[in-house]
């Protein structure tokens, strides 16, 4: 495999720090190595200061959310190379408290992602012929949501109404609606049928150009919408 | 609450349990971590919820934990996991002639066990082998690896104890042959301070070995790496593992809309220094493949390494032959005091490695207070950043 | 205490500034912050278009004048640049609308290229109107 050396230009901020400022690292790397990985190889041999945040490394946890070359991406499936650009720049997620360097507090995003009583397992649409072993009560899985909040950071209306329950809470909402596992649907509807609700969306999209896990925030903010007319029409119950 | 302090070193499945345990006890804990919690081998790892089949030959103590700890998790932390079994395939003659054994195993340790035919097999889970002779269902399952956690981590700042993340520990306060606390630095803000502390423990995984030479002591530990694959699309509902001895690339977890392949197993010095192998990556393929062949050519989502904290030997090669249960050290046994390590064990034990530990942490601090985490049902996971 | 630590972390938010920071952004985003610009462009347009009617009241000398400075060369550029802020922001705010109820939602993009070719034809039949008729 053939390395290469690529400049990494990272956001940094300390707790106490009247403005953040930028470093510059060159790291060297090959085909297969990911933003995350070159950001581990900065922290151990070059600034042991370095503070990011990550779990799985696969896509899975969502703790890796940063803006690379402007961009909401999740660090650990991101190929440095894939990027094509020599200098790579490193930046935390917006619309979020900033803690240190390219880690920001997700408690906000939770405080609102928590208010839709999502449930963690939901029945799985996968092989659907398959017959369910015995014992079993259906065929499961994780939600797909991996609350990750790029979406959040990347949506135009987050950024200036602060209040707005932003596209990950709304799409949560949308996914009890459709499968509510014992959740109350009503108070649900009634929470994002509002003026910071889903009526408050621009329409803009971008979040679901940015989410890695298939949950296509928009779309279910648009179904949410439908829903909400449909039962204004008395055209759905339940 | 006791005035007893503990600070735990490590916030990773193990140090998150015995926080829950401790603070569920009525003592002061203090956990801080050097990255985010689970940023250690904790949430890297395959994500299977163990039956404990996979131990039920070669490695029996090992198996029996898993079994207790699978059912006792299920009880605390509902809504946390997929639930759709595992099977063990037997894909060839010599897969075959380990079922008895397996079997055997199984009844031994207490792990429920149904035979189905290659036809049964292959209707549960049709992306299988046709070649499969037969196949044994086994209550393996899914779990998040960050997320479990979490919850014992929300639960036990809920009761008071105090998680530090992005905090390292630099080095150890002593008086004597005695550990007084940690010296550790904030990296959020650059700050140096000291934590004082009855009895610190030492749960950092791999990393074992390098805190417990801060205080002057060996802890045998040899951190053995291993890689997982990550590819997009669910191949099968249940765990999907090879009816055989132990080898590489021999379990497909699926999970959320991926399914992922592990796991290969050698030895390093350095847990901070993992590659990922392109070769492993190919064996991972290949061997997947061997059990569902449609997984040869799934589109790869990632790739990584995750360092087992084994216990054993030092000059161990592969890290199969090291065991895969915990062991608490008191070091009082080689002279220092107010210091335990735990280590070793696997994410779906750490209820017990927590229980085990705390055990010796109440002895030392001379108190009885019993354990009580096996019936106290777990926070949400969302509860971690929402207090 | 959470109030407290949360309250100690700037929050990195652009405000008004976010809705125009469309760099690495997809179309959905550019025709947000195109669709916010020409709205507001076409009110802008209202109210001068209101003051000059209000001419109409000072007499046909003033009214007169306009009318002759209206139909010089760099007027009749200003009103083809109108009629392109109309087009984009009446029919992509016609994908807005349908796409905001659930219709076509992920088709967006193909409805915005239809849409926009749809703009571009009327585009150069008015423009060809303003400037040669
Ligand atoms: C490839 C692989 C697959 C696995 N698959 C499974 C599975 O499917 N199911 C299962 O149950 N188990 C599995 N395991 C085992 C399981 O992952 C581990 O046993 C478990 O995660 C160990 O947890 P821990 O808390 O002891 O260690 P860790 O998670 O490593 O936690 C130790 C923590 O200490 C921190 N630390 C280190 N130094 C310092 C310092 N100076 N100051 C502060 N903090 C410090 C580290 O950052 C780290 O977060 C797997 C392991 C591997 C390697
Ligand atoms: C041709 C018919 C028109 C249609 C179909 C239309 C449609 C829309 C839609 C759907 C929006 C909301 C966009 C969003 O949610 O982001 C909008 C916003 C707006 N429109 Fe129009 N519009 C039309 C004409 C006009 C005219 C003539 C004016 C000016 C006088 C105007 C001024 C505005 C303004 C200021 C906004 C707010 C900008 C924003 O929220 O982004 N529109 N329009
Ligand atoms: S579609 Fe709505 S929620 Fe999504 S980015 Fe646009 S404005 Fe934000
Ligand atoms: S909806 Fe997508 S982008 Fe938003 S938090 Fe969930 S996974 Fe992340
Ligand atoms: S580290 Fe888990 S999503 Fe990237």
């Amino acid at each position: 495999m053939s390395e290469q050396k690529v400049t990494f230009r990272v956001f940094r901020y300390k707790q106490g720090d009247t403005a953040p400022h930028y470093d510059t690292f060159t790291v060297t790397v090959n085909e297969r190595t990911t933003v995350l990985e070159a950001l581990q190889a900065i922290r151990r041999d070059q600034d042991g200061t370095l503070v990011i945040r990550h779990s799985c490394h696969h896509a899975s946890c969502g703790t890796c959310g940063m803006r690379v070359n402007g961009k909401e991406v999740l660090a650990c499936v991101t190929n440095v190379l894939e990027l094509g650009t020599p200098t790579v720049t490193v930046e935390p997620l917006q619309n979020a408290p900033l803690i240190s360097d390219l880690v920001v507090d997700m408690g906000p995003f939770y405080e609102t992602f928590s208010q839709a009583h999502l449930p963690f397992v939901r029945r799985s649409e996968y092989l659907p012929d398959a017959e369910v072993a015995e014992g079993v009560p259906f065929h499961m899985r994780f939600e797909s949501c991996i609350e990750c909040g790029l979406c959040v950071s990347a949506c135009p209306v987050v950024a200036s109404d602060a209040e707005y329950l932003g596209p990950a809470a709304l799409a949560a909402v949308w996914r009890v609606v459709q499968e509510p596992r014992g959740t109350e649907v009503p108070p649900l509807l009634d929470w994002v049928n509002s003026e910071h609700g889903c009526w408050r969306c621009h329409v803009a999209l971008e979040c679901s150009e940015v989410c890695p896990s298939n949950v296509d925030p928009g779309g279910n903010i648009m179904a949410l919408r439908q829903e909400l007319v449909r039962r204004a029409l008395g055209l759905s119950h339940g | 609450m006791s005035s007893y302090h503990v600070v735990i070193i490590g916030g990773g499945a193990t140090g998150s349990a015995l926080a829950h345990d401790l603070a569920l006890r009525g003592i002061r804990v203090t956990l801080v971590e050097r990255g985010e919690v689970t940023s250690g081998t904790t949430g890297r790892h395959h994500g299977l919820l163990h039956s404990g089949a996979r131990y039920a030959v070669k490695d029996q103590e090992s198996a029996k934990e898993c079994i207790q700890e699978n059912m006792i998790l299920r009880k605390i932390a509902p809504g946390s996991f997929e639930l759709n079994d595992g099977l063990f395939v037997a894909i060839t003659e010599e897969d075959l002639a380990y079922y008895d054994d397996f079997m055997e195993g199984c009844a031994v340790c207490g792990i429920p066990t149904r035979t189905l035919s290659r036809e049964e097999a292959l209707r549960l889970e049709p992306n299988l082998n046709p070649e499969v002779k037969l196949a044994v269902q086994v209550p393996d399952g899914t779990m998040d690896a960050m997320r479990l956690p979490l919850r014992f981590l929300a639960t036990a700042k809920h009761n008071g104890a105090v998680i530090k993340p992005y905090t390292e520990v630099l080095s150890f306060l002593m008086e004597g042959q005695t550990v007084t606390g940690v010296h550790v630095r904030d990296h959020t803000s650059g700050k140096e301070y000291d934590i004082g502390a009855d009895i610190v423990v030492n749960a950092a995984g791999p990393w074992a070995e390098k805190i417990a030479r801060m205080a002057g002591v060996d802890v045998p530990v040899q951190p053995s790496p291993g890689v997982l694959v990550a590819v997009w699309g669910r191949y099968n509902n249940m765990v999907i593992n090879r009816l055989h001895r132990s080898g590489d690339g021999d379990i497909v977890v699926p999970q959320r809309e991926l399914s992922i392949i592990g796991t290969s197993s050698w030895v390093v010095d350095d847990p901070d220094k993992l590659d990922v192998p392109e070769e492993h990556i190919r064996l991972m393929y290949e061997k997947g493949a061997e059990m569902i062949p449609a997984l040869k050519h799934a589109k790869m989502r990632a790739a990584w390494s995750a360092a087992r904290p084994l216990i054993g030997s030092r000059g161990a090669t592969t890290g199969r032959e090291l065991s895969r249960t915990f062991k608490c050290f008191d070091h009082a046994d080689e002279g220092v005091e107010g210091f335990v390590t735990i280590t070793g064990g696997k994410a779906t034990t750490a209820r017990a490695m927590a229980e085990t530990t705390a055990d010796v942490v109440v002895r030392k601090l001379g108190l009885d207070i019993p354990c009580r985490t096996r019936e106290v049902v777990l926070l949400p996971h969302t509860a971690y950043y929402t207090q | 205490m959470l109030q407290e630590t949360r309250a100690l972390h700037p929050v990195r938010r652009r405000g008004w500034k976010g809705w125009f920071a469309v760099r690495k952004r997809h179309l959905g985003y550019v025709a947000f912050a195109l669709n916010r610009l020409t709205g507001l462009g076409l009110v802008l347009y209202l109210i001068i278009h209101l003051v000059v009617l209000s001419m109409l009241a000072r007499g046909p000398e003033t009214w007169d004048a306009f009318i002759e400075l209206a139909k010089s060369p760099a007027f009749l550029l200003l009103d083809v640049i109108l009629l392109a802020g109309i087009l984009f922001h009446g029919l992509n705010g016609l994908r807005v609308i349908l796409v905001g109820l659930g219709i076509g939602v992920h088709r967006h993009k193909e409805l915005f290229w239809g849409l926009m070719l749809l703009a571009a034809i009327l585009f150069i039949f008015g423009a060809w109107g303003f400037l040669v008729v």
